[in-house]
């Protein structure tokens, strides 16, 4: 359900689609190549290193560093009521770089590039339809994650 | 089937009598640490908390006014910080005041109102706050037939139990992304206190309804609320089950 | 192996046209161009067109824009590599005429942009990076070149007075420019205390949307010695072209972009000049820190001393090389598919002489640096006046 991925999603399948529902659970997940091991996140389906398309989801720990970033005061459509809105490129632990929005714990005026950062799995709580993204915030920041069910 | 429900942490509101009582034990015997409220009945809420303890979890019993928003959140708040968690809210306490509607009182209708309906909004909306957080929680809210059909003389209380259906469904849909399943568990006449105050041609008509010649127990209904307090019925969220033995088809 | 020449050149107005579908503007350019070069229509042998299709009604904008030129049945497809287009169309048309099948092309840029809202604009715009794991967070194209500059920034020091510098003497031309969107000079106070756009970005430091048309007229070599009878041919010399990856997730840093750098060094190395050769140049200032960081992606200057470098009037006419002296993207306006073919319009009419009062002093070899996206392609190009 790619689809519930962003304020606006323009992707509604993928391969990794599971990635969203991952995130719906509080789980923020990259991707590990089953045959050469290569990992990295966002996940991908298709191997870059060996071609191979066996790849599984590995859980990531959401912690990065802030590379750049920058404070969105013109909006696209769709996203006139978020404005303004700061959004964040981080450098991710391992392999891979996100985009993403900054969150509640982090001020403007402590925004410095190369400060240590946690990526938080989150859900848009008042959209109707399920809705899921990641926010930028202090290292630190715990949320909830769902548990495996009892199944008996 | 192993319920699964080992360690988990759960509130039953007019947990003293019962169905509530009922409930309570069955979670304690299944594992939980359970806390129930009441209003009046102080010997039976602290036999109850004993027989919880003696299942071997932990049992809590505070007395206060379900109609209270806040004693309701710090309840939760409480139970929260005694157990270590909080899992499954199961909304139980209800009065009935019943009387036609020309001679119904403004505060015959208020106070069923509000310890019925309102005081499940208190328990529901304290318990969302916890269980969306941890992305987990079952909410089971004991309705009644008679909040799907309307009976003679209790347009208060049917207001009340139709109220609180409504209202499950919607949490549902609110709830259902954060792993939090809510459901309605509607029962016919059940064997307790409650039924006392019923007069008795009215208790033959009710049992004339059943196909099953009989009313339900307690330990009936608790034993349908443990199922939907645990994983597996997971699938099952926005839904009423009755509880009737056929009274209402 | 013969060379490739440029014979005509055409420009139309930029700005909101909305007086003109897209094939009309693109025949206003057209006609100039056809005038300048003086030949006759049956001399085409094939068309190529550059146009960006998503911000236009009508579908397939190349078959439209032929016919309309009167131009059938001759060979046309459209080249579209979103803002760098123009050159791309003029990089095919260097190849079909190197390849000996059409000795004369003309090369056609045009765009409509008006024909949608600006939050539409900022939107489709948005969607150049990647649109699965990035535009989901309302990422914009200002927004993405905003990142570079607070990397830049941060790395070295660059302020925002200095990015700002670019729109000022980008404006100090374009106010000569008859063509422009915006003929009017700013100052930095004016630009300092504009509207922000995405930090640190106002709006003085965003081109604006534009719509518009250019023509050039390219020739094998002998073919445009014959038709050209003045003698006054430029040479496209040296044509580079080079991509990096869509998403700025996976770039190797955000201060450069490496597909300037690479295709610039390609164009270097096949007209056979060094950077310090470089009399003329127009480069791709879509946004201030764009042109900023063309100064250190093509070897204007070292890395990270942009700043320094316009801070010091050094891409101003009398300073190393005098940049985007028509006004640039910035004052200009971009209609995307036209820009490219805008910036080799003007180096033509410098290495010919023909600037007037913008004219670059004994200008010789020039160059056009467009940029496609945020990077995803650039296409460079060095011309030559013997």
């Amino acid at each position: 359900m790619f689809s519930w991925f962003g304020k606006v999603s323009f992707v509604p399948y993928s391969k990794v689609s599971d990635f969203a529902v991952h995130l719906k659970d509080g789980r923020l997940m990259g991707s590990r190549c089953k045959k050469c091991g290569y990992q990295t996140i966002p996940p991908r389906a298709d191997c870059p290193q060996c071609m191979s398309g066996e790849f599984e989801f590995v859980e990531h720990s959401g912690k990065g560093t802030l590379y750049t970033w920058t404070r969105i005061d013109a909006a696209p459509t769709g996203f006139d009521d978020e404005v303004p809105y700061t959004l964040a490129v981080v450098d991710m632990e391992g392999s891979g770089r996100l985009v993403g929005w900054f969150g509640e714990t982090i001020t403007q005026e402590q925004i410095k590039i190369g400060m240590p950062v946690q990526i938080v799995p989150q859900i848009f709580d008042e959209d109707e339809d399920i809705k899921v993204y990641y926010s930028v915030e202090q290292p630190g920041t715990t949320w909830g994650k769902a548990p495996a069910p009892h199944l008996g | 089937m192993d319920l699964g429900l080992q360690g988990k942490g759960a509130i039953v509101t007019g947990g003293s009598l019962g169905i509530g009582s009922a409930v309570a034990l069955e979670l304690a015997k299944e594992g939980c640490n359970v806390a129930v409220n009441y209003r009046r009945h102080d010997t039976e809420a602290k036999q109850v908390v004993a027989e919880i303890e003696k299942l071997g979890g932990k049992g809590l019993a505070v007395k206060a006014d379900v109609s209270s928003y806040d004693d309701a959140q710090k309840m939760v708040q409480d139970v929260v910080d005694r157990f270590g968690r909080l899992d499954i809210m199961v909304c139980n306490a209800g009065i009935t005041w019943d009387g036609v509607i020309w001679k119904m009182s403004e505060k015959q209708w208020d106070q069923v109102i509000a310890v019925n309906l309102k005081g499940y909004f208190n328990y529901n909306k304290a318990a969302a706050l916890v269980f969306k957080d941890q992305k987990y929680g079952k909410i089971v809210n004991i309705s009644s037939i008679n909040g799907m059909r309307g009976k003679f003389g209790q347009s208060n209380y049917a207001a009340s139990k139709g109220g609180e259906i409504a209202m499950s469904k919607s949490l549902a849909r609110e709830l259902g992304r954060f792993n939090v399943n809510v459901n309605v568990v509607a029962p016919g006449m059940v064997l307790t206190d409650m039924m006392a105050a019923i007069p008795p041609e009215f208790q033959n008509k009710a049992m004339a309804e059943t196909v099953v010649g009989r009313f339900a127990t307690p330990e009936d209904c608790a034993h349908l609320v443990a199922f939907l307090c645990s994983d597996l019925s997971r699938h099952i969220t926005g839904d009423v089950i009755k509880i009737d033995g056929g009274q209402y088809i | 192996m013969s060379r490739v020449g440029v014979i005509g050149i055409g420009h139309g107005k930029f700005g909101r046209r909305s007086d003109a579908t897209v094939q009309e503007l693109a025949f206003e350019a057209f006609r100039f161009a056809m005038e300048d070069a003086g030949i006759d229509r049956k001399e085409l042998g094939a068309t190529v067109i550059a146009a960006v299709p998503e911000y236009h009604k009508q579908r397939s904008v190349a078959g439209v824009v032929q016919e309309y030129l009167n131009l059938n049945p001759l060979p046309t497809w459209l080249t579209e590599v979103a803002c760098a287009s123009g050159s791309a169309a003029i990089r095919t048309a260097w190849m079909a005429i190197k390849s000996g099948l059409h000795p004369v092309v003309a090369v056609i840029g045009c765009q409509k942009m008006t024909e949608l809202s600006t939050p539409e604009i900022l939107a489709l715009m948005g969607r150049v990076g990647e649109v699965q794991w990035e535009s989901v967070f309302g990422t914009t194209f200002p927004g993405y070149y905003a990142m570079f500059a607070t990397r830049h920034m941060h790395e070295f020091g660059t302020t925002r007075e200095q990015l700002l510098q670019v729109a000022i003497k980008n404006h100090h031309y374009g106010a000569k420019n008859p063509n422009a969107l915006f003929q009017k000079e700013i100052t930095l106070e004016k630009a300092l205390a504009s509207d922000p756009v995405a930090s640190p970005f106002c709006v003085y430091d965003c081109c604006a949307n534009a719509d518009g048309a250019a023509v050039l007229i390219l020739a094998e070599e002998s073919r445009a010695k014959q038709l050209r009878k003045d003698g006054k041919i430029v040479w496209l010399d040296g044509v580079g072209c080079a991509t990096a990856s869509m998403s700025v997730l996976r770039r190797p840093n955000l201060v450069g972009l490496p597909s300037a750098q690479e295709a610039s060094q390609q164009a270097y190395r096949m007209a056979e000049v060094k950077p310090k050769q470089i009399k003329v140049a127009e480069v791709h200032d879509c946004f201030t820190i764009a042109e900023l960081m063309a100064y250190e992606d093509l070897g204007f200057c070292e890395k990270g001393q942009g700043g320094k470098f316009i801070e010091e009037k050094r891409a101003y006419i009398g300073g190393d090389v005098a940049v985007n002296v028509d006004g640039g993207l910035k004052s200009k306006g971009h209609p995307i598919g036209a820009t490219g073919v805008s910036m080799a319009h003007e180096i033509v009419k410098q290495l010919r002489g023909e600037s007037g009062e913008r004219q670059v002093p004994e200008a010789d070899v020039g160059l056009t640096h467009n940029v496609g996206g945020i990077g995803q392609y650039t296409f460079v190009h060095v011309f030559r006046r013997d």
